[in-house]
């Protein structure tokens, strides 16, 4: 008999951080900035989606790719404004790299400026699993109330944006924004925080000028003139 | 329930180590899971005893520690442990502070029994 100890010290995710590093940069190189939005079920994904489509219109081409536990209804809403791929996880509560792979097959690999990847509703999974994304984004809204960061710490930590939709709400819930935004920033001082409503469209062009700006500024590394298709 | 996804990670990882080490029993998975994880142990432990069997014997033990989120400051270097998600360096105040420890789930070692009584003369 004998026994031994192999010393490891090894990352538990590092064969799917690196393939999700390799897809980023497959992605950035040819001008696609993919963008990963995750939030509790109903926070306004799919409304932010939408209104981004018609911000962008014809001067920016988008695609998504719709997690959803079981259902295609996010996906149906989203299909008359862009292509849409559906990633069912069958209960799953997050996405991971190779269903994010599949669809971007299904949707015939597109060559666009923003790949949106809509996660499943969860504050917690999502944020353990990187999708390739350049981007991550967290949803709250205003109906959720504004301890959410300190709550999930890791989700907040690994995002680049908070950004706060349903504001029209706002005089109707007990939420503060300047809670919020102070419970995020203990946790992520660097997290840009954005504010919209669905209803009468503010916040939108806010929200896709700082697209702009961050399509411009994370993939001028790969020496690409940002997407002029 | 991500802690699955991270058991089959790790399990994959365990099964790829005994081939290169030319097989043997499994006895022992050392792992390290950061409070900064999103791992809830409890989670863990079940998703590893529900999914070991397969692979590799239901006598191979899950060895699971916690460890505090750690993070230097990035103007006085001072270096602390994070306590209740507070990323702000005690010393110097600033908020400027890189996370060097507790964020991932970390293979630390892994204990394999081999019956073949050749291999330690023949290395
Ligand atoms: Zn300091």
């Amino acid at each position: 008999m004998n026994q031994r100890t192999i010393v490891v010290q090894r990352d538990v995710q590092s064969d799917q951080k690196a393939d999700a590093a390799a897809e980023r940069e497959r992605l950035g190189r040819r001008g696609t900035l993919v963008v990963n939005l995750l939030s509790s079920p109903g926070a306004g994904k799919t409304t932010l989606l939408e209104a981004t489509a018609r911000h962008f219109a014809d001067r920016r081409s988008i695609a998504v790719l719709v997690g959803d536990l079981e259902t295609d209804r996010d996906a149906q809403r989203l299909s008359p404004l862009m292509p849409v791929a559906q990633l069912t996880t069958g209960g799953a509560c997050h996405l991971e790299l190779p269903l994010v792979q599949r669809g971007l097959k299904a949707l015939g690999d597109p060559e666009v400026d923003f790949l949106f990847i809509e996660n499943v509703g969860n504050l917690v999974c999502p944020a353990s699993h990187d999708l390739a994304e350049h981007l991550r984004i967290v949803l709250i809204s205003t109906t959720e109330g504004d301890d959410k960061p300190g709550k999930y710490p890791k989700m907040f930590r690994t995002s680049q944006a908070m950004v706060i939709t349903k504001l029209d709400l706002l005089p109707h819930v007990p939420f503060s924004v300047e809670a919020v935004t102070e419970d995020a920033h203990r946790i992520q001082p660097q997290l840009k925080v954005l504010t919209n409503c669905a209803l009468n469209g503010s916040g939108i062009e806010n929200w896709c000028n700082f697209l702009e700006e961050q399509h411009q500024q994370q993939l001028a590394i790969y020496h690409e003139p940002a997407g002029n298709r | 329930m991500h802690e699955r996804s991270l058991i089959r990670s790790l399990l994959r990882q365990v099964g790829q180590i005994v081939v290169a080490e030319g097989g043997g029993q499994v006895t022992e998975i050392r792992v390290q899971v950061g409070d900064l994880s999103g791992v809830e142990p409890l989670l863990f432990q079940m998703a590893f005893d529900d999914m070991v069997p397969a692979l590799f014997s239901s006598d191979c033990r899950l060895a699971l520690e916690m460890v505090p989120v750690t993070a230097v400051c990035s103007e006085c270097k001072h270096q602390f442990e994070i306590v209740d998600f507070q990323f702000r360096c005690p010393k110097c105040q600033t908020n400027l502070v890189q996370v060097i420890q507790g964020d991932e789930v970390k293979l630390i070692s892994v204990s394999i029994n081999s019956n073949n009584s050749i291999e330690g003369v023949a290395s």
